[in-house]
Order: C-alpha cells, then structure tokens, then sequence
C-alpha cells in the first residue's frame, strides 16, 4: 500500500464530511456534536458491543462504556445508566498535557490521536476526568473469534492492516473518535445507529436547524463533570 | 583517575559485587526484552490503573536525585566545611538516581522506540515534555560538576572557575526537577489524591528526607566495605536535615487528611480511605500503608532525640526507615493510590506481575552500577589526597619541631 501522510488525509478528508453530512454549504466546519437521552437510554449496552465490533478494539480497550449507579434502598433502588464515550472536550486535559502533541483539536469538534507520533506514556489517560481513553496493551481476541487479527478499523480514515502489521497501533493510547470513519462515508457513528431505544442524537451544533442544535437548548441539558471546566462536547439530557 | 582506581587497585570483592549487579542487569534486561516483544501486557497495569510500579519508582528516584542539593547548598553556599568530603558522593548519586529515573521512563513506554518524538515535537504545554528537559539538564550538570571537581582534586588543585558557576545553577534546578514532577501529577481534573498544592513541597520535603537518609547509609558502607570515612560531623549534619526534612514531611502528609475528612467531600476523602482502611473489600494497600506508619513513626522517634541520633546504630535503623517509608509512600501509593480510584469513584487493584518486577530490579541493579564505579573512583582518589595531606601535615610538625 502506498503511504499517505496525515496532512494528505485531512487534505482529502474535511470537504468529503461537509459535502456528506452538511448540506452543500461546502466552507463551513461542521462542530459534531452527541446527545445522549438518559431517560431513553435501558442499558442495554448495545452501543459498548457496536462500538467495540465498529472499532474492533482489542481486549481492554473500550471506547464506549455503559456506567451504571445504584440509587436508593432496597426495595426502592433506582439504576441510573449513562453511556460514555469520549467527551471531545473544547477544552481537552489529554491534549494540554500530551509531551509529543499526539493528541490535538480537529476543527470540526473531534479530539483526534495520531497513533504514528504516540509514544504511549499513557499521561493523556491519567488527565481525562472521563476515563474515556484506553491503552492497547497489545491483547488480542484471536483466540476466541476467528480472524480478529485479519483487519483493523480504518479510523481517522487511514487504513491499517493486520493487527500484527507495523500500523497497529498497540502501545498507543485508543479512544473513541466519534466513528470519524463513518462521518467520512455520510454515516453516523455505530453507537447512534444502533441505539435500542434511539437515545442517542447525532448532528452538527453549528447547523442551528440540527435536532442537536434544538436538544442542546433543552432544559434537560447538562454536562458530566462540568465543573472540570473541560467543556464536553456531548450532551446528556436529564 | 579512571585506570588507577577500575585497573590498577585490585580487589576481588568489588569485582564480585559488580558481576553480582551485573547478572541481576542482565535478568532485568532479559524481561524487558520479553515485555518488548509481548507489549505492556505482561505487566499488572489495566485500563484504570495505567501507571504502576515504573512510574512510581521513577518519582521516588526523581526525589533521590534532587537531595544532592542538600550537601551541594550548605557546602558551597553556606561554606559548611564538613561536607567537602562528600558533595561528590551526593552528586554521583544524583548521576545513578537520574539515570535509573530515565530507564523506568523507557521501560514503562508502549513505544520506546518513538521515545525521540520528546525532542522532535517539542511541546511546552506538557509537564511531561518540561519533566524530560530538566532530568536530562541535572544529569548533564551533575556529571560535569562531579567529574571535573574530583578530577581536580585527584590533581591537587582547585576546580576551573566555570565549575562553580554551574555548581550555583545546580541548586535551583535540582529543586526545579521535583517540582516538575509534582507537576505531572498537581494539575489534573478529576484525580483528588493529586489535585493539590502541596504535593511539590510534600515531594521535595521527602526527598530531602529520604536522600541525606540514603547518603547516610552509604558512608556507613563506604565506611565499612571501602575504608572511606565521611566524618562523623558531615553524617551528624546530614542526620540533622533528615530529622527536619522527615518531620515536615510527615506533617504534611497528615495535614491531607484534616482537608479531606473535616471537609468530608467525598472524592476527597476516597484515596485515603482506600489507602490505610480499604474501601467496598478493596484494601490491597492497607497492610503497606500502616508499614509506612509504623515505619515513619519509628523514624522520628530515633531521630529527633539527640541520644538516638548521635548513636550509629540507632542512626542507621532510623534512617532505612526513612527510606523504606517513603519508598511505600511516593514510590508505591502515591501514584498507585492515586489512580486505583477511578474518575467515576470506583476502585480498580492493582498488582505487579514477576516481569515488572524483575524489570525493576534490573534498573535498581544498573544504578547501584553505576554508582558503585563512580564511588570507586571517588575513594581511590580520596585515599591518595588523604595520604598526601598526611604527609604533608606530617612534614609540616617536622620543620616545625
């Protein structure tokens, strides 16, 4: 395969997702935003298992997550479920603290590694409040699913080959890129698309017709953790 | 210097001690071959927990390299004669301690291989990217100033001036490296056991404890093994900053929990909970915490009493205590501790797997190493100014009488 520099891919890339996802207005960035319904979501954990098929992380390494909180006493308990995946911070602690600038702000929202500059000291992982980043530990599912080893995800668009290959990127920092693959190819990310309950909303906030951009307002909106002052860029509602 | 005290000196029991480092160097850098081929898989850190043991040790040798100061400040800023003798022994230790930092660095990367990306990107945001600048600046400043004043001595003459000068930007930068590393860990969101201020003097207040704590020990080898005396008033000096330094620092490891359980915030009370009690059946650090108790307790009770302090053997039990307690608290808990409560409240263990651990000894064994040649060098070279300064003396009452 002939080799492409990153400045080449997002050359190609930034007028692709505008034409696909923003309606013909070819100059503007989108700002890709999610809203995750918690009073839809059932923890059903659909989304950690389509992401995890999308992405085909290898063992420990979940973009995705279902958290879940036990409330109240017995016979009167409440399970709060909040799915989280990478919150694309605007203002991101794993990007200020990365030593080799492997992880920066894409102008279109998503917070983005390059998995050739990582030197996996894994100090993105300590600074995200989220826990929304894994290490690949270089663990593998060969043994138990035939052909896990055969290809890897194309994230970030770039195509990476066998999971032995030289373009794995084991002993790098993973997280969950908001399926910037898929937003190339028009398509919303795995986890929006599979959602039982349609919990999940996916748009651009600076369309101010999107259903996000309408969500965004609602009195129901809030942030995890905002109090970090790390801006996220995905919004639960209440 | 070099051939006379490594080639010319022969002493088997020296070259036994270092075939011994060797061979555990050797099975050190055997596992880390392995982890290389295997990933960082083979060792005990997960998701949760992504820094151990490696990233522990490195703090707690950070705070071994930055004591030098400790001898190189009261010597040649407040001319304290007693230590003349063993400024170099501190700065060699801060050689070994910086080059045994840089290794746990390379071991504990999931790309060594791209670990020149440091340099090639430079980055001044990250503490991490400051933390490289400064370890490798200390270390350069250290073997220039060690090497030249005792190649100077060996010669019987002063050091060159520049010496001085790079003596004097020696001591803020040894403070300099610490408090980098406290900010490694003193500015992140979401992790409560370090989101605090205090944590870089905490830092340096322990290394200047467990640092002097360590020289101590070595005199006494030196002493013992080498027939190189330090003095007795340069090592009740340098007991005299370990009493001090270790009882500030225990102060401001109790003054964390007035903060935390008089507050009674939650996330703020929770690493220590899990630390010294255990939390929801998690209490893989009790027993090893209430060793760092007992052991800090032991430390001041032998050290502050002039009785105790002045008393060898007393001085040497205080001392590994010193040591060991503050080996459980910065190179095991505190980065451990800090990490094992997740950003969401729950606890993730961690334990270390034997390649981890044998990784670790190997880079113990380096800097012992390293540290032992250098000293070689420094008490053959003692010896003979000794024996020139005895003869001379000895002329000297000769013409006089």
């Amino acid at each position: 395969m002939e080799k492409i520099t990153r400045r080449e891919i997002f050359k190609g890339l930034f007028p692709r997702v505008e034409v696909a996802l923003a309606g013909g207005e070819e100059t503007r960035q989108p700002r890709w935003t999610m809203v995750i319904d918690l009073a839809k979501c059932i923890g059903c954990d659909t989304c950690t298992v389509s992401c995890k098929a999308e992405n085909r992380t290898p063992p420990g390494v979940t973009y995705n997550v279902v958290l879940t909180e036990e409330k109240g006493n017995l016979p009167n308990v409440m399970v709060i479920n909040t799915p989280r995946p990478c919150m694309q911070c605007d203002r991101p602690p794993c990007a200020q603290v990365c030593p080799v600038r492997a992880t920066y702000k894409m102008a279109n929202g998503i917070t983005a590694i390059d998995y050739d500059r990582c030197i996996g000291c894994r100090y993105c992982i300590t600074a995200c409040p989220y826990g929304a980043r894994s290490f690949d530990f270089g663990d593998s599912y060969e043994a138990e699913m035939l052909g896990y080893e055969a290809i890897q995800a194309p994230e970030y668009g770039v195509q990476r080959g066998k999971r032995q290959g030289q373009k794995a990127p084991k002993g790098t920092t993973r997280k969950c890129h908001f399926c910037f693959h898929r937003l190339q190819r028009g398509e919303e990310p795995a986890c929006v698309e599979t959602c039982l309950g349609d919990a999940r909303y996916f748009g651009d906030l600076n369309d101010p017709g999107s259903v996000v951009s309408k969500l965004a307002k609602s009195p129901r909106a809030f942030h995890l953790k905002e109090e970090m002052g790390t801006h996220p860029r995905v919004i639960y509602l209440k | 210097m070099l051939e006379k005290a490594l080639i010319k000196e022969n002493n088997k029991k020296f070259w036994n001690w270092i075939l011994f480092l060797l061979v555990l160097s050797a099975v050190g850098f055997g596992s880390y071959l392995w982890q290389l081929n295997q990933g960082l898989t083979v060792t005990g850190m997960s998701r949760d927990v992504s820094w151990g043991l490696y990233i522990g040790q490195f703090t707690f040798f950070v705070g071994v390299a930055a004591s030098a100061v400790m001898l190189v400040l009261p010597y040649y800023l407040h001319n304290v004669k007693e230590f003349g003798r063993i400024t170099v022994i501190g700065e060699f230790l801060a050689v070994a301690s910086v080059l045994m930092c840089m290794m746990f660095i390379i071991v504990d990367m999931g790309m060594p291989m791209r670990v020149v990306n440091m340099f090639l990107y430079p980055t001044p945001n990250s503490p991490m990217f400051w933390d490289a600048m400064v370890l490798t600046g200390y270390l350069l400043l250290n073997i220039f100033i060690g090497w030249n004043v005792l190649e100077a001595e060996s010669k019987g003459v002063h050091p060159p001036k520049w010496v001085k000068v790079l003596i004097y930007i020696s001591i803020p930068w040894a403070v300099s490296i610490h408090t980098v590393t406290a900010f490694l860990y003193a500015g992140l969101p979401g992790r409560h056991y370090w989101l605090t201020a205090l944590i870089a003097p905490k830092f340096l207040a322990s290394a200047f404890a467990t640092g002097p704590a360590l020289l101590i020990l070595i005199c006494f080898i030196l002493k013992k093994f080498a027939n190189f005396d330090a003095g007795k008033k340069a090592i009740q000096k340098l007991a005299l900053i370990v009493t001090y330094s270790m009882s500030i620092t225990i102060f401001m490891v109790v003054v964390e929990f007035f903060t935390a359980f008089f507050s009674q915030v939650p996330a703020h009370m929770h690493a220590l909970q899990y630390l010294f009690a255990g939390v929801h059946g998690h209490n893989g650090f009790v027993p090893f915490m209430w060793v760092f108790v007992i052991l800090s307790v032991l430390a001041l009770v032998l050290l502050i009493p002039r009785k105790t302090r002045e008393n060898d053997k007393t001085l040497i039990i205080a001392c590994a205590a010193v040591f060991f307690s503050m080996m459980i608290e910065k190179g095991l808990s505190f980065v451990i501790g800090g990490l094992a409560v997740t950003p969401f409240g729950r606890i993730t263990e961690y334990t270390p797997r034997l390649p981890e651990i044998l990784i670790i000894i190997g880079i113990w064994a380096i800097g012992t190493l390293i540290a032992s040649l250098f000293y070689k060098v420094v008490v053959s070279v003692k010896r003979e100014t000794d024996v020139t300064s005895k003869n001379f003396k000895s002329q000297e009452t000769l013409e006089h009488s």
